[in-house]
């Protein structure tokens, strides 16, 4: 029973954040329904719930990585262009004549190289992580385009392409489920492991986890290099999927990742979020942008209508947040 | 028209603290007032009153017979008062006219600046006071001295005809001190009320008219400066004693084999420090804040880089690169400023307690929750903190129960701390849990563990440590055991100049 004023507080806090989740639940089941009505039952069809799902499947590696990142209180703006420049790399290699399980690899050797790269110059050279993740992103496009010349660089590995483009009994892409595992995983290592518990401890204050004994240093490193490998590996199934891979890269770009992280309660500031809301950020941002295009709104209000979602979520987060202070 | 400045009945509380009480004053114009303290006796809440950084609870400030009350900075400025602070409030990017004109550019009426009357006005106030700085010069390349010489022009191109300085000497050298009192004392000549903050009793000696002597929130005393001298104005400022609370402590009364040796250590901000720990001995380390015992012992504990001199543990020398490393020799440091470098404040009470020890409460792959939770439980209960539960944020507990959580945390069935530090574990937390948390002290001790105490409180360190070390300007000052020190005797070295 709730005797004393602190905890009533504790109580509304913890009802406060449960009922975050809850809600974009329930905006996720209001949105099922209304596209539903709206669509005449071809949103919830199988061809379109596959198309929701497919469509998460590379923006689900930027956001585990980019949840992990945002935890510890950094962002890495480059991840998208290591996916691209991973998903050209790859065909190259295979093109090249390279068994394909030395081709991924060596293609996510190389994304964790880029991932290094970045740690160095923040860790290192305390440059701030927006600025160093920016600028070896424009170099990294460059190189990419540097090495195609701005044309696609087609895959015909028939095992790439089982990955990228396989059904099971027709239906369910082998990909989604690949990704669901690898989320699942990421999910499981956060909350339950001690590397889990390290992120938040680090994210939530660096210099008393310092002098508690933990390394953040060593966090950071293994984070950024991390990330940039699980942008190799969006990269390389988007290739797999588009049995090419393209110049043009990913949606959103720079921000890819962060998107559903940030929707799904992963705050900017570092220690608070977690995997599950950030997968619910990311269901709601691609099912509704599906509802869009199902109901046949103009894509250009398709843009606007996510930007707002957006915006939705983070005044709900600064309300939150403005509760939240009041309790210091 | 002659200024002056009161204070009447000023009060001001903070969650368990009252850092002010009654305090009544006048500070004429022409004279320079000393406000005189030990930490925490309630100078720096007063200056913020006087700048209209904080607002008194109680009593109101009085500027020639004008009632003034402030809700912001600039309404200070406004009638005429500059609080000149030990951070500065300059912008380093910026030359010397612009910092001399921040807050209030004079623009014509297109909105362009007025360069030539803000550097030919400017010019003459260095001229006025003598100075060789060039007004274009970028304030971020200046000593520190002449930063503070731009802080004073700015707050006299203002016209504030009230002044205070706080600590404003600490981090000069003589020659640069002696410029400053000439202008001070230029300042006063023309009539402005200065206000001037320090516990270095030389200069108080020096430049000051009138002393005003506060102690734990209350005024002790006021008195002339020419009719006091450096005896009793430290008996004024150290005071009443606390009492009792000592006398009833349970100690510790044998004291081991040397523990911990630390042989001439120099950092950045420590010069040549040594000494001894034993087993179950309290160290207390007194000194004014920016002693430099905190950085004495961060350098023990590796958060700080150590450039010579030796750390020796039971008679092996040991290089520690990162707390970690100390950590894992049973060295444990409850940090100075718990909410910026004890704990993650918004993680749960039992993240906070197992953060160190989360490899050893593990279930395979994953951390034991049950594990984890018991061992904070264990905690909650030894230090009886105060919480209806072990998942609530750290940042909804009152200071003494985040002290605690700190205690807990280096004293858990899964940590073997051998020596542990706490630096200021008093501060900001009310009477009776100090008690509470000298009687964790003296059973540490009584366990056999090396403890090292640093408080900027002299009744504290003298009362509670069985060995008392003062230091000032990073050097060690002098060495005590609990019968010999008096707070006379410490403050005096801890104020050495």
């Amino acid at each position: 029973m709730e005797s004393t004023t602190g905890l009533n507080k504790a109580g509304g806090v913890r009802k406060f954040l449960n009922s975050k989740a809850f809600m974009l639940v329930v905006m996720i089941v209001a949105e099922v329904i209304f596209f539903t009505i709206v669509s005449k039952g071809m949103y919830i069809s199988m061809f379109n719930v596959r198309n929701i799902l497919s469509s998460m499947v590379i923006t689900a590696y930027l956001t585990a990585g980019a949840v992990f990142l945002m935890i510890s209180g950094n962002i890495d703006l480059s991840t998208a262009q290591v996916s691209t420049i991973a998903g050209v790399v790859m065909a190259k290699l295979l093109l090249a004549g390279m068994p394909w399980p030395l081709a991924v690899i060596l293609t996510i050797a190389g994304s964790a190289f880029i991932g290094l790269i970045n740690s160095v110059l923040i860790n290192e050279f305390h440059f701030m992580p927006f600025v160093a993740t920016m600028s070896v992103s424009y170099v990294a496009q460059g190189i990419m385009l540097l090495i195609t010349h701005g044309a696609a660089v087609d895959v015909e590995n028939p095992a790439i392409v089982w990955i990228g483009t396989y059904r099971i009994f027709k239906q369910i892409p082998v990909n989604v489920i690949f990704t669901f595992i690898i989320f699942a995983i990421y999910g499981i290592i956060l909350a339950r492991s001690k590397f889990g518990k390290h992120l938040y401890l680090i994210g939530g204050n660096p210099v008393a986890a310092r002098l508690a004994g933990l390394d953040p240093k060593k966090m950071w490193y293994v984070l950024f290099i991390n990330n940039a490998a699980l942008g190799g590996v969006a990269g390389m199934l988007q290739a797999a999927r588009l049995r090419a891979g393209t110049t043009n890269g990913i949606a959103n770009g720079m921000f890819a990742g962060t998107t559903g992280a940030i929707l799904g309660g992963v705050s900017f500031g570092g220690g608070s979020g977690g995997m599950g809301g950030a997968f619910i950020g990311l269901v709601m941002i691609n099912a509704f942008n599906s509802g869009l295009t199902v109901v046949g709104v103009n894509p250009y209000w398709q843009t606007v209508a996510s930007g707002m979602l957006l915006l939705i979520a983070l005044t709900f987060d600064y309300f939150n947040m403005r509760r939240l202070e009041g309790l210091k | 028209m002659s200024n002056y400045l009161e204070f009447n009945g000023i009060g001001k509380a903070y969650p368990g603290v009252q850092a002010l009480k009654d305090i009544s004053f006048r500070a004429e114009e022409g004279k320079v007032l000393a406000l005189l303290g030990e930490n925490g006796a309630g100078k720096s809440t007063l200056l913020k009153i006087l700048s209209g950084d904080t607002k008194p609870d109680e009593g109101s400030i009085t500027i020639n017979g004008e009632q003034v009350s402030f809700t912001a900075p600039f309404q200070a400025i406004t009638k005429g008062i500059s609080v000149i602070y030990q951070e500065r409030q300059l912008v380093p990017s910026m030359n010397v006219i612009e910092n001399v004109y921040s807050g209030d550019l004079p623009a014509n009426r297109f909105g362009f600046l007025k360069r030539g009357e803000m550097r030919k006005k400017t010019q003459e106030i260095i001229d006025k006071f003598g100075l060789p700085i060039d007004p274009y010069e970028l304030v971020g390349r200046l000593s520190v001295a002449y930063q503070q010489m731009v802080e004073i022009m700015k707050a006299y191109r203002r016209d504030s005809q009230i002044i205070a300085f706080d600590e404003p000497t600490a981090p000069l050298t003589d020659a640069e001190i002696s410029v400053l009192f000439r202008l001070i004392q230029q300042l006063k000549e023309e009539g402005k009320v200065v206000i001037y903050v320090s516990h270095r009793l030389g200069e108080i000696f020096q430049i000051t008219d009138e002393i005003v002597v506060l102690k734990d929130g209350r005024m002790v005393t006021t008195m002339k400066t020419a009719e006091t001298n450096e005896h009793s104005l430290i008996k004024a400022m150290v005071g009443r004693d606390i009492g009792d609370t000592y006398s009833h402590l349970s100690r510790n009364e044998e004291i081991g084999d040397v523990l911990l040796e630390v042989n001439n250590i120099v950092t950045e901000a420590v010069h040549d420090v040594s000494f001894k720990l034993h087993k179950g001995e309290i160290i207390g380390f007194a000194g004014l804040v920016g002693a430099g015992r905190t950085e004495v012992v961060r350098a023990i504990f590796g958060a700080d880089p150590v450039l010579s001199g030796e750390i020796k543990l039971n008679g092996t020398p040991l290089h520690f690169s990162s707390p970690r490393d100390a950590i894992a020799q049973g060295i444990a440091l409850c940090p100075e400023d718990r909410k910026e470098q004890g704990l993650v404040l918004w993680r749960d009470i039992t993240d906070n307690i197992c953060m160190p020890v989360f490899d050893k409460l593990l279930k395979g792959l994953f951390v034991d929750t049950e594990k984890s939770e018991d061992l904070a439980e264990a905690a909650v209960n030894r230090y009886s903190i105060k919480t209806p539960t072990l998942d609530k944020t750290v940042i909804e507990l009152s200071g003494g129960n985040q002290q605690k959580i700190i205690l807990g945390r280096w004293t858990s069935a899964l940590i073997d701390t051998k020596i542990l530090i706490l630096d200021e574990p008093t501060k900001g937390i009310d009477v009776g849990t100090k008690a509470e948390v000298y009687q964790m002290m003296c059973d540490f001790a009584k366990q056999g563990i090396g403890v090292i105490f640093i408080s900027s409180e002299l009744t504290e360190v003298i009362n509670i440590a069985d060995t008392v070390i003062a230091m000032h300007n990073g050097h060690i000052t002098g060495t005590m055991t609990r019968d010999e020190a008096t707070e006379e005797a410490v403050l005096a070295l801890a104020m050495l100049d």
